[in-house]
């Protein structure tokens, strides 16, 4: 799971908006997924990605910083707008498409063996490196790239989590340095195989779309690389449309971008729009950081060329939604939020007290907490809108269950499994007092108080505590010693458009770390954990979603965690810009498909 | 004199690694997540983790990191490094501080040169409808909270976003020396709405103590020797009255030094406050230590300062 710009990280579930006011008040344009935007308003699934108009420069207002520009460490939303217009992992997405990736580098599909343990993929020549490296990009580039993943200067986010059936990877890990691996290969410059220790190539070859792909000059990057923690950033070489302004020796590091106060995009002199599927219709883009998103929003409504990309304040949405609905961006596919409950032990370990929890709350008052209708659909299932398998497994409206049925909760069914759990008289009675951590802020704070008043009216005491986001994940909900029993705020975004990225890491048992666990619920199903064994194996995105979709009804027979919001991101931009935002990307606007009017 | 200094110079070390003590023993008892996992990212190994607590110093006894972390401070200037970005604190918060000073600076002398001449104005006009007023809007804008003033002061004066397009609005910031121009009318609206609520603040204190001072037997025995009343006011009263005002004054400036957040957030002034709320957000511990001591020796350094000055201002005051 990726971070998230618009909140902190890890955490979708703080949304900061709360929209109740704005409502949807029935929708004209409908998304794949069935989720409606008010009429007037965008989505990233109707912008034209073609006619744009070419030039100009566009003003983006940020009000957070990036975290990484470094294709091998970036992992937030934030990064992802800068990385993917200046990078060019093996595979992208179209802005409009999650599911479906676009080959990039690559010139063609990955070809993945019938035996599942190796995928081949071709790159297209006469790409080349921006200065100062200029030359031509080989699959050695891309090799490295994913190599230097295990140098523990880079330390890549992800790299095990997909690539680390690499053969090789092991004793790569080992090494400080990372690479060489030996299970990736390159018979010849256009072509890199990877060979695989277990036949999990589906989701290897999902993963080609992550920028650890994007191609990375040896001769260039070793020597920052050598650097704890690497000084690649800091030097980047582009084979995008854009690069970051640099110096002579590439340098970008206080030339094209001042933490914490701006960076700039120029267009890559050696990009060549023949190799590339992007228009790149802008020249330049002039990134500010930094500014209060209660002035940046209303900078970009009344102003020209700007666009804001990333928090928006719930009265900049409120703003764009009364007067400048036509630029008012809402984007479905941005996430779940849900609560975590421990199924290893405690009262959750049962999964009837799981499901009296699920029929209780009342998940349009958490969605009123969250941002209301308009950034939010109340959440019935795991597999969230625009990511295969989200039909199959229920769509909207979920799987018909009574404790899924009543959105603003029901009393009766929850006591019903109640007292399927052991508790005659619907309520709780046994000793445990729950342990509840969630984060402060709004409204993370206010959801997680919802939660603990729900638990109070099953019965429970509860002990419930407010801590810092980040402390709420490494020290209590990601650690499992610490047998937290409930997480109120947590949530998932995917790392690609694959139901394994959504359902496999937080809900498989095999993966149940002593420290950083994404897997909070400590959910370990044996059956669950089996079905997801035989689904990594499957080839083809309806034959995934078919799979998955089938597990995703797996983990709500089985309760294992109690859903409540599926996000959809504002966006606004200015009366002057044509902004194609990125469903894939929390609907981010794309530099390279944005033009000006 | 000498002697007085030095020791004080001397207290205010021994302060300074007093406040460096507690902020790393804070920092490590209050329940933070744990820097190497902070560092090593979302999703990161527990080899990853574990090579960073290493690289950390971590693994090590905690009166070990204690001791390398207060001889890499005392005598290197080293203040660690980023957690988020990996770049050094040091050279961060060196980045961050002109646009820090600038804005403080310049608030600071407005707030003097608008606060003073209004408190000495009511306290010499005491119960008239000039006072009355002064003192009526110093406490509004005393209740006016920076971020809300900030706020109205964009939607009504910035040249962007203002109903009167006067001012250049947020993010306009340019550096002194790379705009100066840019940077005085950038810093025009800042300065006004931070030095709103101070002015409002020294308005009153300076009109308190100059009453105060304007009844004192001195005052009563220069008046008596026909000395003219300006020269009464100014040279005998407000010299005396200013000396407490100075003292609030040195550690209001320290503690802008550290950082003046909301003001620079809402008008997008990359500084040393900003860098602090960016800090807090990502957890950045190395950073939040930093500026907690910048913000730190600027207090010592402008109490120090200040203690000096009394020696010049107040003929009362003697140190030996």
């Amino acid at each position: 799971m990726r971070s998230i710009k618009r909140y902190t990280p890890l955490a979708l579930a703080a949304l900061a908006l709360g929209l109740a006011a704005c409502g949807s008040s029935g929708g004209s344009i409908s998304g794949s997924s069935g989720i409606k935007a008010p009429p007037g308003v965008q989505t990233p699934l109707t912008e034209s990605q073609t006619g744009g108009v070419r030039g100009g420069t566009l003003t983006v207002l940020n009000h957070q910083d990036f975290e990484h520009l470094d294709p091998g460490q970036a992992y937030s939303s934030v990064d992802y707008e800068a990385v993917y217009a200046t990078q060019r992992p093996l595979y992208s997405h179209a802005p409009n498409a999650f599911s479906a990736p676009t080959p990039d580098l690559a010139s063609g599909p990955p070809q993945i063996s019938a035996d599942r343990k190796t995928v081949t993929v071709h790159i297209r020549s006469g790409v080349h490196f921006s200065p100062p490296v200029n030359r031509e990009v080989t699959s050695a580039d891309v090799a490295y790239a994913i190599e230097r993943g295990l140098n523990q200067n880079v330390a890549n986010p992800y790299f095990s989590s997909y690539f680390g059936s690499l053969e090789g990877a092991q004793e790569a890990e080992k090494k400080a340095n990372g690479g060489p691996i030996s299970g990736i290969t390159t018979p010849n410059k256009d072509t890199i195989v990877f060979h695989l220790t277990e036949p999990k190539a589906p989701i290897l070859a999902a993963a080609l779309v992550l920028p650890l792909t994007a191609p990375v000059p040896e001769e260039f990057a070793k020597k920052y690389d050598a650097h704890s923690p690497t000084e690649y950033g800091n030097y980047l070489v582009a084979t995008g449309p854009y690069m970051f302004k640099s110096n002579s020796a590439g340098k970008v590091l206080g030339v094209g971008y001042e933490p914490g106060k701006s960076a700039t995009l120029v267009r890559n002199p050696n990009w060549s729009t023949a190799t590339d599927f992007r228009p790149a219709y802008l020249n330049q883009i002039n990134i500010q950081i930094g500014g209060d998103t209660n002035v940046i929003g209303r900078q970009v409504l009344e102003g020209s060329h700007m666009v804001e990309n990333d928090e928006i304040a719930q009265s900049t949405v409120q703003l764009a939604y009364e007067k400048f609905r036509s630029q008012l961006e809402i984007s479905p596919g941005a996430g779940t939020g849900y609560i975590a409950v421990n199924n290893h032990q405690g009262p959750f370990a049962n999964v009837n007290v799981r499901k009296a929890l699920w029929a209780a709350l009342d998940r349009v008052a958490m969605n009123k907490a969250h941002g209301g209708e308009l950034v939010t659909n109340v959440m019935t299932h795991f597999i969230y809108p625009e990511i295969p398998g989200f039909e199959q497994a229920g769509g909207l409206a979920g799987p018909q269950v009574d404790y899924n049925d009543y959105p603003t909760g029901n009393a009766q069914v929850a006591a019903k499994y109640m007292r399927l759990a052991g508790y005659p008289s619907g309520k709780y009675t046994g000793a445990t007092t729950l342990q509840i951590v969630g984060a402060t802020g709004s409204p993370t704070s206010e959801e997680a108080e919802i939660v603990n008043q729900t638990l109070k009216n099953l019965g429970f005491k509860t002990k419930f505590s407010l801590v810092d986001k980040s402390v709420m994940y490494s020290k209590f909900c990601g650690t499992p010693s610490e047998e937290i029993d409930v997480c109120p705020n947590v949530g998932w975004v995917a790392d690609f458009g694959d139901p394994q990225a959504v359902l496999d890491v937080p809900f498989n048992g095999e993966h149940i770390p002593p420290s950083n666990n994404p897997n909070w619920g400590q959910v370990d199903d044996p059956t669950i954990n089996q079905h997801m064994a035989a689904a990594e194996l499957v080839v083809g995105t309806q034959a995934r979603a078919a799979a998955w979709a089938a597990i995703d009804r797996e983990l709500v027979a089985q309760a294992v965690a109690v859903p409540y919001a599926w996000d959809k991101q504002p966006n606004v931009e200015s009366h002057d810009v044509a902004g194609v935002g990125d469903v894939w990307n929390l609907g981010a606007w794309d530099y390279s498909f944005t033009s000006l009017k | 004199m000498t002697r007085y200094v030095v020791r004080r110079i001397l207290w205010g070390v021994l302060l300074l690694i007093l406040v460096s003590a507690l902020t790393f023993v804070l920092f490590r008892i209050l329940p933070t997540a744990e820097p190497a996992r902070l560092r090593a990212g979302r999703n990161a190994s527990p080899r990853v983790i574990a090579e960073l607590r290493v690289d950390l110093g971590l693994n090590k006894p905690l009166i070990t990191q204690f001791w390398l972390y207060m001889r890499g401070l005392f005598l290197h200037g080293d203040l660690g490094y980023s957690y988020t970005s990996g770049a050094s604190v040091r050279s961060l918060i060196f980045d961050r501080l002109p646009a820090t000073l600038s804005l403080t600076i310049g608030s600071a002398i407005i707030w003097m040169a608008i606060g003073l001449p209004i408190g000495i104005v009511s306290a010499l006009r005491r119960r008239t409808r000039t006072d009355r007023a002064s003192m009526g809007v110093a406490l509004l804008f005393i209740s006016a909270p920076e971020y809300w003033l900030g706020l109205i002061v964009l939607y009504l004066f910035a040249a962007d976003i203002g109903r009167v397009k006067v001012f250049p609005g947020a993010g306009a910031y340019a550096g002194l020396t790379a705009d100066p121009w840019k940077w005085f009318t950038s810093l025009i609206l800042p300065w006004l709405v931070l030095a709103a609520g101070f002015a409002a603040v020294y308005a009153r204190l300076m009109r308190g103590s100059l009453i105060e001072t304007l009844g004192q037997d001195y005052i009563r025995t220069a008046r008596a020797k026909g000395l003219p009343e300006r020269q009464v006011v100014l040279r005998h009263g407000v010299r005396a009255a200013i000396t407490p005002i100075l003292t609030i004054f040195a550690l209001d400036v320290g503690v802008l030094l550290g950082g003046a957040v909301l003001i620079e957030t809402v008008f997008e002034i990359p500084g040393i406050g900003r860098l602090n709320y960016d800090a807090i957000t990502h957890a950045d511990f190395p950073i939040i230590q930093g500026t907690v001591l910048l913000a730190a020796v600027f207090i010592i350094v402008a109490n120090i300062l200040i203690d000096i000055a009394y020696a010049y201002l107040d003929p009362r005051v003697r140190y030996s």
